[in-house]
Order: structure tokens, then C-alpha cells, then sequence
């Protein structure tokens, strides 16, 4: 029953693409997939056959995203809470070395990828407005002793230098999270230029060249398809766009990397279960981590995707890597 | 069960709507370029994402195995501006490219301000140096503005309708446009000066001496600091900054170098040292001058200027004359010791 269901459901999909090519392929069954692009998603419920990692197992791919989906549900209260605890309160550090160097201008949007509870935009935000009310400052010591001329200018002019508007957008696949974001804005007090959208870093729903920056922090080792994330990030920068990605890497010094095997593997799992009540989550958290391709080679993905002067940056002697690429 | 299925549906139309969405506006786009795309992409909008990436992917590894430096620093890629299409028709960027990836790359860019190119092969390469440079000369109109700072960067992108994120491409800001800015400088300087030079080898002008020729080099160069007087001192302070005093030196001695060179200096002893060091303190302390200078197109610092010349020169002659006396004098010394020892008989031999 249930397979003939998802039949009916991948004939309506294929109908509705209306490419002819597709469904060749796709009536052809699960068998016959072996020529196509890795990259194709026009037929994700097709390729249940190919499997991917999910920490240390190996599961469907059509599954991952799922589980992922679940154990940020189940984390998303105490996910702060336990960021600081595991992290000995560095990510903050981190986050804000992201902020530094991304090094915003005012005006410019920026779309926050798997943001959930929104710490970057949030950053981001009151990174601007410092810069902004740096310039209001810089501009009026400068008008310390005005000429009769710029008197007059300032009367004659209305106030057309409105300062340009910044906008966040933080979207994440997980409601949870977003819940917990918005909980969070609404205590801070910060509302204007931040939306939160819900959507898959796979298929973003938003349209061509419409960002400035892209961010996405700690989250792209849990999308399925890496790749696919990247070109959508291509795609939604405006030309001139930087796409940034905070990501746990490889630790270059082998006498801390076995310090630090030890802390994730005994501890944070440890925490996961006295803090946030929930062992395996945190289990999946630590495995993915050792999953997830090393500096080099995520920069080669970088590259590949579409992106020019890519370079990254070494945070914590490698525990954490900025990934920093231009769409030009 | 059922609901699981409707979750399935939704989510597959969501994605199908957002992929639909995009075709459309793909198939439009690509129906305004007309006979340009690639083949494969204009028949199936969709597979247009697919074929995008195979393309991209696969010309890289064509181009990877062509070029023998490191992708990431000599990466390729093609800008659509069709107000700079002439300077980039003259850069022949190196064109290690086959004639596909324009193709590819065409489809995969659906903007039409930029499509109207002249000709089919009207894309044009350009290495990241050169997008760079040209960011950091659209950067100098706004230096009055802002002064030399990552803001006047932000302002030059956005004229070139890139996002002002890629001032994030600039890792040391203010200083690499000042940077820039010296070496563009230093490049016209040469210009001109071989430009001069060409004239006198071909017997349209005269020669000019050694102290005139430098004088007018040194103005004309500083004047090319002119428009930017008012935020110069800012920009000298970046130049002196630690991190940047390597390279604002090398512009600096290249600079001399290459005035001493058409000025005709060809020594190679100690006369190579002391003649670059003269030249290179005349310069620094009247472009100092030039920076509190109020006069009427700066003819304090010209008279500055010839001044310290003439003072080198002067220098150089007394130099010759208190050479050629001292070596008299200490002929003249010998002769009266040579007199002395025999006048008290020490010279005779016994």
C-alpha cells in the first residue's frame, strides 16, 4: 500500500517537472540512476537506494534529514544552554570572529542559514548599529564648527540620508528552533530588520541575488546534500556576495586533537544527558563533527560550487574553521 | 500513514513550486538570450540546474589539469560589463578557458542587464587581481568622500554592482587601496617618462638636463596627489602603518629607481646608493611640504623643490672640489715631511 502510495506521489512529481528526460530516467525505477549528476534532486524519493552517514551510521539519505529534523526538535530548548556548557562559552568567541571578519557594512542583507536561535543575526544587528552610530558621530565632530553654507544645506534638505536599512533574515528547516529564536528576540528587544523563515538550506525559498552575505554557523555538516546547499547559496548572493560557514574541522595539532577526541567523545554526551536529558542527540552531534570533510577539502567543495577567493580561517587551533568565499 | 504522505506531498510541492518558480524565470531569461546558451540547457529549464553544475564542475576539472598553478589563485571567471568591455578587449586576461565555459557560465547567469554584448564572444575574463584593481580605481572617486578607508572600497563595488560584502576580498582595507592608488601613480609617472624618452630618440625634443629632468619628474608626480591633498596625510599614515611599510617602501625605492633610470643613470658603484638616497629625501620632504602648502597651485613647493635640487647639486660639485683640494693638500703635506726628514738628515742612508 505504502509503496504504490509513494508511486502515485513520484508520477504527480514527474508530471508536474514536465521533462521528458526525467521521467525516462525515473520510470526506469531505482535501478537505472547510476548516469546522472550526484547533484540531481528532481527525484530525492527515488534515491532512497543511496546512503549517507548520520554520525557513525549509515543511513538512507532520505532519512537523514529527518533524524536531523528530530534532534534539533528535541534540543532546541536547552540548545544555548548547552552550546555555553559544552563549549566553555567560546562559540561565543567564535561567533563574534565571524562578525569581524565578515566586517558588514550598513545596508547590506544578510540571510542566516540554519540560524535557528539566531545568534548571528542577532550580531550581526547590533554590529551595524554600532557602525552606524560610529558614523553619526564621526559626521557630527566634523560638524563641530559648520561653515554658513552647510547650515543652510541642513535647513534646505530634508533628511534624505535615512540610514539604510539592514535585514536579517535567519531561516532554519527547524520550527523548534525558530520558536526558540524568536522567544529570544522578543526578550532582547530586537525586532526591526529580522524575519525568520522557515526553509530547507537545500532549496532555499527565496529568489535569485537577493543577499549580501550568506552565513550559515555550525549547520552545514547536518544538510544531506552539501553541494546542493552551496549552489543555493550561490544562487540567492547578489554578485559581489560573501558566503561564510562556521563549521567544526580538523584539529591541526595532534596533542590537542587527542584532547579534544577525548572531551567530545566522554563529556558532551555526558552533559547532552545531565543538561538537556538527551544522550543520542548529543552523540550525533560529536560523530558528525568527525564526519564532516576537513578544511582543504571543504574549501575544494567551496571552489567546485562556484565561489572565487575562498579561504579559511583556523579558530581554537583548528576546532573550529571560517570558510569564506566571494560569487563574483 | 496517510498524513505521512500528505507531509511527503507538501514538502515535494513546496520544492516543486520554488523549482518551477525558478525555471520560469530560467526559461524567460534564456529565451532573451537567445542563440547563446548551451544546447542541453535551453531544451530543459529545468535540467538547466543540473547541466549547470555538470558543466561547471567538469570544465574545472578541464581547467585544473590545463593550468599548473593552484585553482584558487589564478581561478577564471567573466564579467558582464559592458561599460568596461573596451579596457577588458585590451587586457586579454590569460585565456586559459575553452570556448565552452562561456557558454556554460552564459546559461547559468539569467541577468539580462547584462547580456547585450557585442558579438558572441563578447564575455570577457578576468582574473581576481584585475577585478580587484578595478574595485580599488572605481574606489578613488569616493576617497574625498569618505577618505581612505573600507567605506570609499563599499562605495566603489556598488558602482560596479557588486555587493559591498566583497570589500571582504581587500584583507588590509584602507592600506591596499592606498596601495593601489601608489602604484597606479608610479605606473603613469613611467609612462610618461618613456613617453618622453621615446620623443628625444626620435629627435622631437630636446634632452633635458639632469637636474631639470628630475625636478619635472618629481612635480609631475606629485601632482598626481593633487585632488586627493585634502585626505593625503591619512593616506601617509596608513603607508607608515608596520604591516604596510614593506610594500609602501618598495613602491617608493621602484619610484626613484625609475626616475634616476630615464634621467639616464647608469652607474653601478657607491654613486647608485647615494644618488637614489638624495633623490629619495628630495621627494619624501617636498612631498611633506606639499601637504601644509596653501599657496596658489603650489608654487611654494616647486620653489621648495628646486631648492633642494640645486642644493644637491651644489653638494656635488663642492663634493669634486673638496676631493680635488684634498688630495693637494695631502700632496702638499707629503712634500714638507719629505722635506723635513732631509733638512734633519734622517733620510740619508748610512
Amino acid at each position: 500500500m505504502a509503496a504504490s502510495m509513494r508511486l502515485l506521489f513520484r508520477r504527480v512529481i514527474r508530471l508536474s517537472h514536465r521533462n521528458v528526460n526525467v521521467t525516462a530516467a525515473g520510470a526506469s525505477g531505482r535501478s537505472g540512476c547510476c548516469w546522472e549528476p550526484p547533484t540531481c534532486r528532481c527525484f530525492s524519493d527515488a534515491a532512497g537506494d543511496r546512503n549517507t552517514h548520520f554520525g557513525f551510521e549509515t543511513v538512507p539519505e532520505t532519512e537523514k534529514a529527518k533524524r536531523v529534523y528530530k534532534v534539533f526538535e528535541n534540543v532546541a530548548q536547552k540548545y544555548d544552554t548547552m552550546n555555553d556548557a559544552m563549549s566553555l562559552g567560546v562559540h561565543r568567541l567564535w561567533k563574534d570572529m565571524l562578525l569581524h571578519v565578515m566586517h558588514p557594512q550598513p545596508g547590506v542583507r544578510l540571510l542566516d542559514v540554519a540560524g535557528g536561535t539566531g545568534d548571528i543575526a542577532f550580531r550581526f544587528l547590533e554590529y551595524i548599529r554600532f557602525q552606524q552610530e560610529r558614523q553619526k558621530r564621526r559626521a557630527a565632530r566634523s560638524m563641530q564648527t559648520p561653515s554658513w553654507q552647510d547650515i543652510s544645506n541642513n535647513y534646505s534638505t530634508e533628511d534624505e540620508d535615512v540610514p539604510q536599512e539592514s535585514r536579517a533574515v535567519v531561516c532554519d528547516i527547524n520550527k523548534e528552533m525558530l520558536r526558540v529564536g524568536k522567544q529570544k528576540a522578543d526578550g532582547l528587544g530586537i525586532s526591526a530588520g529580522l524575519s525568520w523563515v522557515v526553509g530547507d538550506a537545500e532549496e532555499l525559498p527565496f529568489d535569485d541575488d537577493q543577499f549580501d552575505i550568506y552565513t550559515i554557523a555550525f549547520g552545514i555538516r547536518n544538510v544531506t546534500h552539501i553541494d546542493q546547499a552551496l549552489q543555493e547559496a550561490l544562487r540567492v548572493l547578489k554578485p559581489g556576495g560573501r558566503f561564510m560557514c562556521l563549521e567544526f574541522s580538523k584539529v591541526t595539532n595532534p596533542v590537542l586533537a587527542r584532547l579534544y577526541d577525548a572531551y567530545s567523545f566522554q563529556m558532551i554526551p555526558v552533559l547532552g544527558e545531565v543538561i538537556a536529558g538527551d544522550w543520542k542527540s548529543y552523540q550525533y552531534l560529536v560523530e558528525s563533527i568527525r564526519k564532516f570533510p576537513d578544511q582543504e577539502e571543504f574549501k575544494g567543495m567551496i571552489e567546485d560550487a562556484g565561489f572565487y577567493s575562498v579561504k579559511y580561517y583556523n579558530l581554537t587551533g583548528g576546532v573550529v574553521a571560517l570558510h569564506s568565499g566571494f560569487k563574483l | 500513514m496517510t498524513q505521512l504522505l500528505y507531509k511527503k506531498t507538501t514538502l515535494s510541492a513546496q520544492r516543486n513550486m520554488a523549482a518551477l518558480l525558478r525555471a520560469l524565470r530560467a526559461g524567460r531569461a534564456l529565451r532573451g538570450l537567445g542563440s547563446v546558451g548551451a544546447a542541453p540547457a535551453a531544451a530543459q529549464p529545468l535540467c538547466c540546474s543540473l547541466t549547470r553544475g555538470f558543466h561547471r564542475a567538469a570544465l574545472r576539472l578541464q581547467d585544473e589539469s590545463k593550468s599548473e598553478k593552484p585553482p584558487s589563485s589564478s581561478t577564471t571567471y567573466h564579467e558582464h560589463y559592458q561599460a568596461h568591455s573596451a579596457e577588458q578587449e585590451a587586457a586579454g586576461a590569460p585565456q586559459e578557458h575553452s570556448a565552452t565555459e562561456p557558454a556554460a557560465e552564459e546559461a547559468s547567469r539569467p541577468n539580462t542587464s547584462y547580456q547585450d554584448q557585442s558579438g558572441e564572444q563578447g564575455e570577457e575574463y578576468e582574473t581576481e587581481e584585475q577585478l580587484q584593481a578595478r574595485i580599488l580605481t572605481a574606489a578613488l572617486e569616493f576617497v574625498p568622500l569618505h577618505g581612505w578607508s573600507v567605506e570609499a572600497i563599499a562605495a566603489g563595488a556598488e558602482t560596479l554592482g557588486l555587493s559591498s560584502a566583497s570589500t571582504g576580498m581587500f584583507y588590509n582595507g584602507a592600506g591596499d587601496l592606498v596601495l593601489h592608488f601608489v602604484s597606479q601613480c608610479n605606473s603613469q609617472l613611467t609612462d610618461i617618462l618613456a613617453e618622453q624618452h621615446n620623443q628625444v630618440q626620435l629627435g622631437q625634443a630636446e634632452p633635458k638636463k639632469t637636474a631639470e629632468f628630475l625636478r619635472d619628474a618629481v612635480e609631475t608626480r606629485l601632482r598626481m596627489y593633487i585632488p586627493y591633498i585634502e585626505s593625503w596625510p591619512q593616506a601617509m599614515s596608513i603607508l607608515l602603518l608596520p604591516h604596510n611599510i614593506p610594500d609602501s617602501l618598495k613602491h617608493l625605492s621602484t619610484l626613484v629607481d625609475d626616475m634616476w633610470y630615464y634621467a639616464g643613470d647608469r652607474s653601478t658603484d657607491m654613486n647608485w646608493y647615494t644618488k637614489r638616497a638624495a633623490l629619495t629625501g628630495i621627494y619624501n620632504t617636498t612631498e611633506l611640504v606639499m601637504l601644509q602648502d596653501s599657496s596658489p597651485d603650489f608654487q611654494d613647493t616647486w620653489d621648495f623643490l628646486d631648492n633642494r635640487i640645486q642644493d644637491v647639486v651644489n653638494m656635488a660639485t663642492t663634493a669634486k672640489q673638496v676631493q680635488a683640494t684634498g688630495e693637494t693638500v695631502v700632496q702638499g703635506l707629503i712634500g714638507a715631511a719629505v722635506t723635513l726628514k732631509n733638512l734633519t738628515g734622517l733620510n740619508q742612508r748610512r
